[in-house]
């Protein structure tokens, strides 16, 4: 039986104006995973978490998150109850301490992990009495996940959480997401155009493109699905063919005919063979290239 | 906790508000027995023009205690430095710009609930600036040689926090329609002084004037409570509270 769902959006769409922010985006994340949700700037990913946490009124389409109607007031305060959120600038209370700020949240949260609290303080090495507005970044970024991770949410939405920070300070805060999913079991909304860090901890991912989601599923099957085909001919490659179902992307270079292909790899093989291929190689597609054929195809 | 965030926020501008109106009833009622002296040396301006009169009125309340204090303190310093304070209070309610903006949209508690707190945290800290000072003036007076009663004061500070509340609640209203914090208080200061400016030279509309109320002239010339010109303004404040607040349900960030 397949995971319940924690997010579900069909046909959700956003105008501004004559601006679609989002155009009828579909949209499934599965309870326990880590979904890694990808776009270019201004592709909607922004909007998508907006709406899901009831801050922006979709224009049109279907949001559900618990099931409950993430359009309606009501029912995204009791969304939010059960969320973390971590945003892109990490926007806290400038006027507040750590300590202030800490108790100001966990107010809210009838389930707050004092524990959890503790512990992340520790080892983060945050002081209660410490500003908020004079942290670094990296330790702004520290303090919102513990925010976000004390509440006992179900579901942390975090908009590129290591935007702005260093390698070093990116990669822990990478480590701490995972062992804090494994230890919790939480669902991990990841929104980021880092592909290499949804690489290495996504389990799903979903590409957006203007507002609409052009792939989405499990990374390790959609690795599975994604090849190149190089195939390599006597004489300069044949103008045309490669026109098999699947086919995202064909580059033709003097001998050779470099194929990407979404699934039916075993055709586009076939294909290259009939058209008198010499040799033909299939390797795996990096998650960074399968974005950017996606994206250009769509372009 | 909602209060407690709507404090944090707004507690230098309430804090500084009621040591600036509170220094300034001080030195009204300290101020009294200097002016009154030089009150008694002036000779009345003779004439029919307004400033003549004018002149002649001030020099005639300033003869007695109660119409220094009202003619000094209610009808222009506090009246003058509550506007001005109450404008401070009523901006950067809930800015789609302001640093945290985003963080307590993301708390499980309803716009409605955020602004309803804020807007009554901004309200009470408009009562404390306004009655305060207001009931200084009655307690400090017999340090002067002086009474001033305690109703008189409480009706005047009652008066005073009514009518500011409606710049309180403007501000508040014009902040859900702009990102920055500075034109909102710009545009209510100019709109103030526009109402002023009207209720001085077009004078038929004094009952229900905002600044008529906030004088408490009528109360002061011995006609009773502006009950009126009290439900008037509370009225006005409530609709634009109202507004400001559907304001920010509606809006996308």
């Amino acid at each position: 039986m397949a995971d319940p769902l924690v997010i579900e959006c069909a046909g959700l769409s956003k105008h501004y104006g004559s601006t679609r922010a989002l155009d009828g985006l579909d949209l499934q994340v599965p309870r326990g995973s880590i979904f890694g949700f990808l776009g270019r700037n201004g592709a909607g990913k922004t909007t998508t978490i907006k709406i899901l946490l009831g801050m922006v009124h979709p224009t049109g389409g279907r949001v559900h998150v618990f099931d409950l109607p993430a359009a309606e007031r009501e029912a995204s305060v009791a969304i939010r109850r059960r969320c973390g959120f971590v945003s892109e600038e990490k926007d806290l209370y400038n006027g507040m301490t750590v300590g202030e700020i800490v108790a100001f949240t966990a107010s809210f949260y009838p389930r707050w992990r004092a524990d959890l609290q503790e512990r992340y303080l520790r080892s983060f090495e945050l002081s209660a009495d410490a500003n908020v507005k004079t942290l670094s970044r990296g330790t702004r970024t520290k303090l919102a996940l513990l925010l976000a991770f004390c509440r006992g949410a179900e579901l942390l939405i975090l908009d590129e959480p290591t935007s702005g920070l260093d390698p070093a300070v990116a990669e822990e805060v990478l480590q701490l997401l995972v062992s804090h999913v494994a230890r919790e079991e939480t669902t991990i909304f990841l929104s980021s155009h880092h592909l290499a860090e949804i690489d290495q901890i996504a389990d799903r991912i979903g590409i957006v493109h203007r507002g609409r989601m052009i792939l989405s599923g499990v990374l390790d099957d959609l690795r599975q699905d994604f090849r190149r085909v190089q195939a390599v001919f006597d004489g300069d490659a044949p103008g045309a063919g490669f026109a098999t179902p699947g086919v995202v992307r064909v580059r033709r270079k003097g001998r050779t005919v470099d194929v990407t292909a979404h699934g039916h790899v075993d055709d586009v093989v076939a294909e290259a063979r009939a058209l008198g291929a010499v040799a033909v190689d299939v390797s795996a597609v990096p998650l960074k290239e399968m974005f950017l054929e996606l994206v250009a195809m769509e372009d | 906790m909602l209060w407690h965030k709507a404090w944090i926020d707004t507690r230098w501008r309430c804090l500084i508000g009621l040591a600036v109106l509170l220094l300034s009833a001080m030195g009204t009622v300290f101020g009294y027995q200097l002016v009154s002296s030089k009150a008694l040396d002036i000779t009345a301006p003779q004439g029919s023009g307004m400033v003549a009169a004018a002149i002649r009125e001030a020099l005639e309340l300033s003869r007695t205690f109660k119409g220094y204090v009202w003619l000094n303190a209610f009808s222009q310093n506090l009246s003058q430095l509550g506007t001005l304070f109450a404008i401070l209070l009523g901006g950067g309610a809930l800015r789609s710009e302001a640093p945290g903006t985003l963080y307590t949209l993301s708390l499980p508690f309803s716009r409605r609930a955020l602004m309803t707190t804020r807007a009554a945290t901004g309200l009470a800290e408009l009562l404390a600036i306004t009655i305060v000072p207001a009931l200084a003036i009655a307690v400090l007076a017999p340090a002067v040689g002086e009474r001033y009663s305690i109703l008189d004061a409480l009706v005047h500070g009652v008066c005073l926090f009514a009518g500011t509340a409606v710049f309180f609640s403007l501000t508040f209203l014009l902040s859900t329609s702009f990102p920055d914090p500075w034109r909102p208080p710009i545009i209510a200061c100019g709109i103030a002084v526009v109402i002023g400016m009207f209720e001085t030279f077009f004078g038929r509309v004094a009952p229900v004037g905002i600044f008529h109320v906030i004088h408490g002239e009528s109360y002061f010339r011995g006609d009773g409570v502006p009950w009126l010109g009290l439900v008037v303004v509370v009225a006005i404040s409530a609709v634009l509270l109202r507004v400001a607040i559907a304001a920010i349900e509606r809006q996308d960030f």
